[in-house]
């Protein structure tokens, strides 16, 4: 039963995969241009791609997200447990995140570049950035969410802060941590691009720009094809990691 | 010191304000013996619950003492085995992780895994739950979950069991059938027990006193003996005599303090 449901599904998104084709292909035939190539030119260019060539550059893109979403995470798990477990400190934070939040968080990419230089290092903390508010609120309301007798049994039997923290305040936030990550990461992988124009020889983003510059418009398709497999890989992650921790939600 | 030689929980003039300054549970005195047990019945908002959570801790602030075999409680490391009435089960552990977490903290450095998760499997067939073993909480049934909830605070092993409201969410037979099971465990593996119920038939089948608690935060609590109920067989309390005397005892301490 399940696994026709499931079977269903992925013929579902295999329907809509190739009747995005179809709708490229038709307009491939209408525009008639060498900026538009047809589906099977640009999964030609993608074929002449050497293995390593693409395993370089996504596996970069990837390195990059990872790096800059586990560091929102670290740090927004800090700072949004703090503020919400202790009244003080989300009277002292709350105002700062308020003010910050609204602040486009692309906008500061100069900045960033300027501190930090064009390196990984700018690149990685404009992804932090961006996830980082968003980590940080969705955690103090998660936590705050939880029922505060959640504690009452572990508290009773003597529980230190670790073991509360671990056993209930953590797993009664990562619903909405998953959910924050799954929202935000679209957000990231935008940003993604924006940072790898610049100072640097790897990445999808470089890539894709490098094929436009080259006027090399089946490889730069081909490009942003590989770009959003990197997406769906991401948010296939998620997914996973939703099942695999919120089982125990009937 | 008359008290230090007093064996049990030992609750001495305790009062519990809530922040406005309002009381929250007026003044109760009374001795629980070691390995004894005491049902705690009163009205909502006579500070039942209260009571309950001083003694197991969740409360920093009260006046008045608790002893536990004439040494303050807070002083001691006394395992406190906590039922709340809506079960307190972490809602992402499986049933058995549930009772392990509980073991493992109450008890860190303890036995090896094995013999853990032998007692884990042991309380779970004697709750008649191992069926449910690797099921999450939300799945389960009221009394499925208050089954859970019995065996963990077994499975720890306390000195003090404390249940609170434990059976009022269920219907009138799981109940029955849970408060049997309750009792039979508790013969066989005994904890010095406060149970508190606004239930007059549970208080007085399962304790060998009842605390009546007055709605009146004023007036002092009744302590009833509940002895001649306490010795017969479980099953043919709620048909003695015994048992409509107390009933009717209680309903006119009811009348006089709710």
């Amino acid at each position: 039963m399940n696994k026709r449901r499931q079977l269903n599904y992925i013929l579902r998104l295999l329907l809509v995969f190739l009747g995005m084709h179809a709708v490229w292909y038709v307009a491939y035939l209408l525009v008639h241009h060498p900026m538009l190539p047809s589906p099977l030119d640009v999964y030609q260019a993608m074929g002449h791609l050497g293995g390593r060539d693409i395993v370089l550059n996504v596996g970069y893109s990837l390195m990059r997200i990872f790096a800059g979403v586990l560091l929102a995470l670290i740090v927004g798990l800090l700072i949004g447990l703090l503020m919400g477990r202790s009244a003080l400190w989300n009277k002292l934070l709350d105002p700062v995140v308020y003010l910050t939040y609204p602040v486009p968080k692309i906008a500061l990419l100069p900045v960033v570049m300027l501190f930090f230089g064009l390196g990984e290092t700018s690149k990685i903390l404009m992804i932090m950035l961006i996830l980082l508010f968003q980590v940080i609120i969705s955690v103090r309301d998660g936590v705050k969410a939880i029922p505060a007798n959640t504690y009452d049994v572990l508290t009773s039997i003597g529980a230190g802060p670790g073991q509360k923290f671990w056993h209930v305040t953590l797993p009664g936030a990562l619903s909405v941590i998953l959910s924050t990550i799954r929202i935000s990461l679209g957000t990231a992988i935008s940003v993604l691009f924006f940072t790898e124009i610049y100072g640097t020889e790897h990445g999808m983003g470089f890539f894709i720009m490098d094929a436009w510059l080259r006027l090399d418009y089946p490889q730069m398709y081909a490009g942003i094809l590989l770009f959003s497999l990197v997406g769906f890989v991401l948010f296939l992650l998620v997914d996973l990691l939703d099942y695999r921790f919120m089982k125990w939600r009937k | 010191m008359s008290s230090s030689r007093n064996n049990g929980l030992c609750v001495k003039e305790l009062e519990v304000e809530y922040k406005s300054g309002e009381l929250a549970l007026g003044r109760v005195d009374f001795t629980l013996p070691e390995y004894g047990i005491y049902t705690i019945l009163g009205p909502s908002g006579s500070g039942k619950s209260t009571l309950l959570r001083a003694v197991s801790g969740l409360l920093p602030e009260y006046r008045g003492e608790l002893l536990f075999n004439g040494q303050s409680l807070r002083e001691q490391d006394v395992l406190i085995g906590l039922v709340p009435q809506n079960y307190g089960l972490l809602p992402w552990k499986t049933v058995k992780s549930n009772i392990r977490v509980a073991m493992k903290i109450a008890n860190p450095k303890g036995q090896d895994r094995r013999s853990q998760e032998a007692q884990i499997d042991r309380w779970l067939s004697a709750m008649g739950i191992q069926e449910l073993a690797d099921r999450y909480p939300l799945s389960l049934s009221g009394g499925q979950q208050q089954r859970v909830a019995i065996a963990r605070a077994f499975a720890i092993m306390p000195s003090i069991l404390l249940l609170d409201e434990p059976f009022s969410a269920l219907d009138a037979i799981t109940r029955e059938v849970l408060q049997q099971l309750f009792l039979e465990h508790w013969q066989a593996n005994p904890a010095t027990a406060l149970f508190v119920t606004h239930d007059v038939d549970e208080a007085i089948l399962l304790g060998q006193k009842i605390i009546v608690l007055p709605s009146s935060k004023s007036e002092a609590p009744e302590i009833m003996d509940n002895g001649a109920v306490f010795g017969l067989e479980h099953g043919e309390k709620r048909a003695s005599d015994a048992f409509f005397d107390q009933i009717k005892r209680i309903r006119k301490v009811m009348q006089e303090k709710w």
